[in-house]
């Protein structure tokens, strides 16, 4: 054997291995996506002017008592719309003053003095950062409640400005997930002053038909058993923020609840509020809805415990989102899809059903249409296919359905490659050319056509693969992939089988 | 093994035939998206709620009809997709337009929860306001918790047991059935005593916003649209401008005419539909370098003769490999279109088109488009040397 034969058969059996060695177990190398694995996929909105408002609550804040402390007066703040307030009233001789202020503290916000209004707005840079960071807490919020419910190989990445991706494989229960993500989770008590009554004008009569200032009307959550409205405190006793700790337990009934511990400074204030309105009942508000409003009986302090008629999984839910916190933001759904199991499965199973129907149909025409030459498309095929899922373990790309029809299309394309190669041979052998010049000329002959044809279909699933969503994506990384590999194995490999197996001496060539 | 000697059909002599053939089809295809059936875009491209269902027991599709009319759903497209007349696919087409985004899909959210429901109907009611859970629809973790008090140590393993026997099957009929899922007569009474068996199972549900909808819709053309430029400026690179053309307007023909056949069938265009497209495209265009490198090898032997007798030479002796390759490619298409399931249905289809069309555009359309162009333009589309 040539010695240039035997580095060429070295090259190809390494490289095989070294696909099988990539994808091998294909259960655990080559990961399926959600349409054959089952799950759900979810594309969120985060509404990150959500972020923008509550700086500018909070800068709106600041700034009343930064002038407050440096003997500035003004008569009233109005926040036009998140991003932009006016402090009005401001008395003009100290015009100069509140600059030096505003430059030295408000570097993040552009201003404008117009007579005795100074209107601020967020600078264009400061906008972007906040809603930046509104979406990157948002994903750590979602992965970390993702973490703390359990779910393996969950996927949370971002998506252009603001959105996020979430595609969470086999999971069985989808509307509960969905429900973990989506809550905002604002977890605050608040001392109730009036309620609960059926409604608005019965709840506020005793205040004269309006809320008094430092109070607001908040809903029970009809789900916990809290009909009606009730009238709380504005500012809340202790939030979220103060928790510590939390777990699932059971109140004095036996029925599922939550307990929690709190951190030094929430127990102190607390242990205030407590002791200072036994009696009283106390609301614990999840978004804006009242769970539950028992009655303090004692002083507490540190460690508590919230009931509200939950389920066993509610409260178990309750402890997720409380540990891995609240969402800056809000969010929307742009798009849900679950895959039950059962389809996911049913997909693979006929999936795999139809791909064998089909290969084994395709081998078994070439092999009886071009006998034994047959064999050495079908060895190429089979070759074609071990590097392709090779590849797929080593990019760890995801197979998706779309993907399997990437493949259908390049294994036709390793197909066409054989036929074109053969047909040519025959076409030489019928010119009355010998059977070693007729092989080698049908190969450089054939390769043209080969080339051109598998190059130009590369470059339009390139331009797919770069533009397009998706599943048009995993299409057209098979497709690339496999056509790689079939200008491999069509023309290198097959050549060389007709290398080792054709000798000077053969007489007929089985085609 | 030979199909057939190489034949010498002048098939060049129905170029025009082909035209006018190929205008019809378009043309019909275009009126019927027009003032006909229209395009019916499906849930992918932000059309509505999509769920797939299986019951326990067989049901008609009117039986089904007659559920959703009750709740006012009875405008759905309810097809049946297998199993023997117990999994369907239902589509809800009541569109909501409420303008806030958010709003649309909540409510596209809720008409899918509707459905669900009003396919439940009463059944299982009376069995949820007591907590017992429902054995087609509870989790592993759930069932194992159920299962562990009664069947210490071995209630995983039966909860595993009974839930892959159940993604297998889509639902579980009877209780009897779990005897074949390896249960034993005790977990079996076990469970008949502390279990219901629900009515359905939810196999899928699909909602996509209108946002994501027109971003998918745009990327995709866009990505077409790209994809096109490559090939053409490759084509026009290796053969000539002209032949780059011709095979950007062959393919997009094949485009046409396949989407025209499709918008007579009920189906709807997803995802999966684009996919299929441009697996033709791919197919069609490897058939049409493969003639057009035909006809730059013989225009260095044959100088003499005008390009159409070479073009009828190079569709003649590519023919029989056309036939083979496209036999094969329809073989698989066959096979995934018998076999491959409700999910890859739509994809075997289209393909099992563009297979039979992708051969006659090939042959009839992509050499007389360059013909057409030499003759317009008068320019060499011969190759020298």
């Amino acid at each position: 054997m040539k010695k240039e034969l035997r580095w060429k058969i070295l090259l190809v059996v390494g490289l095989i291995a070294l696909a099988i060695f990539l994808a091998y177990p294909p259960s655990k190398k080559i990961k399926r996506g959600l349409d054959l694995k089952g799950g759900i996929h979810l594309v969120l909105q985060v509404i990150s002017e959500d972020a923008i408002n509550v700086e500018t609550d909070l800068e709106i804040a600041r700034f009343q008592e930064l002038f407050r402390k440096n003997n500035i007066t003004f008569q009233t703040a109005v926040k036009e719309k998140p991003g932009r307030f006016t402090l009005q009233g401001v008395n003009p001789d100290q015009e100069g003053k509140t600059r030096d202020l505003v430059d030295q503290y408000a570097r993040d916000w552009d201003y404008a003095f117009v007579s005795d209004r100074v209107t601020f707005s967020l600078k264009q840079p400061a906008v972007l950062a906040l809603k930046d960071q509104a979406v990157n807490q948002t994903l750590e919020t979602i992965r970390n409640r993702i973490d703390e419910f359990g779910v393996a190989e969950p996927l949370i990445q971002r998506q252009g400005n603001e959105r996020i991706v979430v595609e969470l494989p086999g999971v069985e229960d989808p509307d509960r997930v969905k429900n973990l993500i989506k809550v905002t989770a604002i977890l605050e008590w608040k001392l109730v002053r009036g309620g609960p009554a059926a409604d608005e004008a019965a709840l506020l009569q005793s205040s004269g038909g309006k809320a008094p200032e430092d109070m607001e009307v908040v809903k029970g959550d009809p789900k916990r058993g809290q009909g009606g409205l009730y009238l709380v405190d504005k500012i809340a006793s202790i939030t979220g923020k103060d928790l510590r700790s939390v777990r699932r337990s059971v109140d004095e009934w036996n029925n599922p609840a939550v307990s929690f511990t709190l951190n030094s400074d929430g127990a102190r204030r607390f242990e205030k509020v407590t002791s200072e309105n036994i009696g009283k009942p106390l609301a614990i508000i999840l978004d804006g809805k009242i769970q539950s409003a028992p009655t303090i009986n004692g002083r507490i302090s540190e460690s508590g415990i919230i009931q509200g008629r939950f389920t066993l999984q509610e409260a178990e839910d309750l402890v997720v989102i409380l540990k891995a916190g609240a969402l800056p933001a809000g969010i929307k759904y742009l798009e849900e899809r679950t895959v039950g199991p059962a389809l996911g499965s049913d997909s693979i199973r006929q999936g795999l059903m139809a791909g064998l129907v089909a290969i084994v149909a395709v081998m078994s025409f070439m092999v009886f249409y071009y006998k034994l030459s047959g064999l050495n498309a079908v060895a190429a095929l089979i070759l074609n296919v071990i590097l392709l899922f090779g590849a797929l373990g080593y990019f760890h790309a995801t197979l998706t359905l779309p993907g399997i029809a990437g493949i259908i299309l390049g294994l036709g394309m390793a197909v066409d490659a054989n036929v074109l190669v053969f047909e040519r041979i025959k076409e030489e052998q019928a010119a009355g050319k010998g059977i070693l010049s007729s092989i080698s000329l049908g190969f450089s002959r054939a390769f043209s056509a080969i080339f051109d044809s598998n190059l130009t279909t590369i470059i339009s699933a390139v331009f797919l693969f770069q533009f397009g969503t998706g599943p048009i994506k995993g299409y057209a990384v098979t497709l690339i992939i496999s056509l790689l590999a079939n200008l491999f194995t069509a023309v290198f490999v097959s050549h060389l089988i007709f290398d080792v197996a054709i000798k000077k001496t053969t007489k007929r060539l089985s085609i | 093994m030979e199909l057939f000697k190489t034949p010498h059909i002048r098939f060049l002599k129905y170029k025009y035939l082909a035209l006018v053939v190929t205008g019809i089809i378009v043309l019909a295809g275009i009126l019927n998206v027009t003032i006909g059936k229209g395009l019916k875009l499906g849930v992918d491209f932000g059309e509505g709620t999509l769920v797939r269902v299986v019951f326990k027991e067989a049901i008609s599709v009117t039986q089904v009809r007659d559920m959703l009319k009750a709740v006012g759903l009875g405008n759905s497209v309810i097809q049946e997709t297998g199993r023997k007349g117990r999994e369907f696919q239902i589509r809800t087409m009541e569109v909501v337009r409420t303008g806030a985004q958010e709003q649309e899909i909540e409510a596209h959210e809720q008409l899918g929860n509707r459905v669900i429901e009003a396919l439940r109907g009463r059944g299982g009611q009376a069995e949820t306001a007591t907590a017992t859970p429902d054995l087609n629809t509870v989790d592993q973790k759930t069932l194992t918790a159920l299962l562990e008090p009664a069947f210490s140590g071995k209630g995983e393993e039966i909860a595993q047991n009974i839930v892959s026997y159940r993604n297998q099957n889509g639902i579980i009929g009877d209780f009897s059935e779990l005897q074949a899922a390896g249960i034993n007569p005790d977990a079996t009474n076990f469970l008949k005593a502390n279990t219901y068996l629900g009515k359905l199972t939810v196999l899928s549900r699909e909602t996509v916003g209108p946002q994501v909808g027109k971003d998918l819709r745009r990327k995709a053309t866009q990505a077409t649209i790209w994809a096109l430029i490559g090939m053409l400026v490759y084509i026009a690179v290796r053969f000539k401008l002209a032949y780059g053309v011709s095979a950007i307007f062959t393919l997009t023909q094949d485009v046409l005419i396949t989407m025209s056949i499709y918008t007579f069938t009920n189906r709807e265009i997803n995802l999966p539909t684009i996919a299929a497209i441009l697996t033709i495209v791919g197919y069609s265009i490897n058939d049409t370098i493969v003639i057009f490198d035909r006809v730059r090898e013989l225009t260095k032997t044959l100088r003499k003769e005008p390009l159409e007798t070479i073009m009828n030479a190079a569709i003649n002796q590519t023919l029989s490999r056309t036939i083979i390759t496209s036999g094969t490619v329809f073989l698989t298409v066959l096979a995934l279109f018998l076999f491959g399931g409700e999910v890859i249905n739509d994809f075997a289809f289209i393909m099992l088109i563009g297979t039979i069309e992708g051969v006659y555009s090939t042959i009839y359309l992509s050499c007389p488009v360059v013909l057409f162009w030499q003759k317009i333009f008068k320019t060499k589309t011969g190759f020298k040397k």
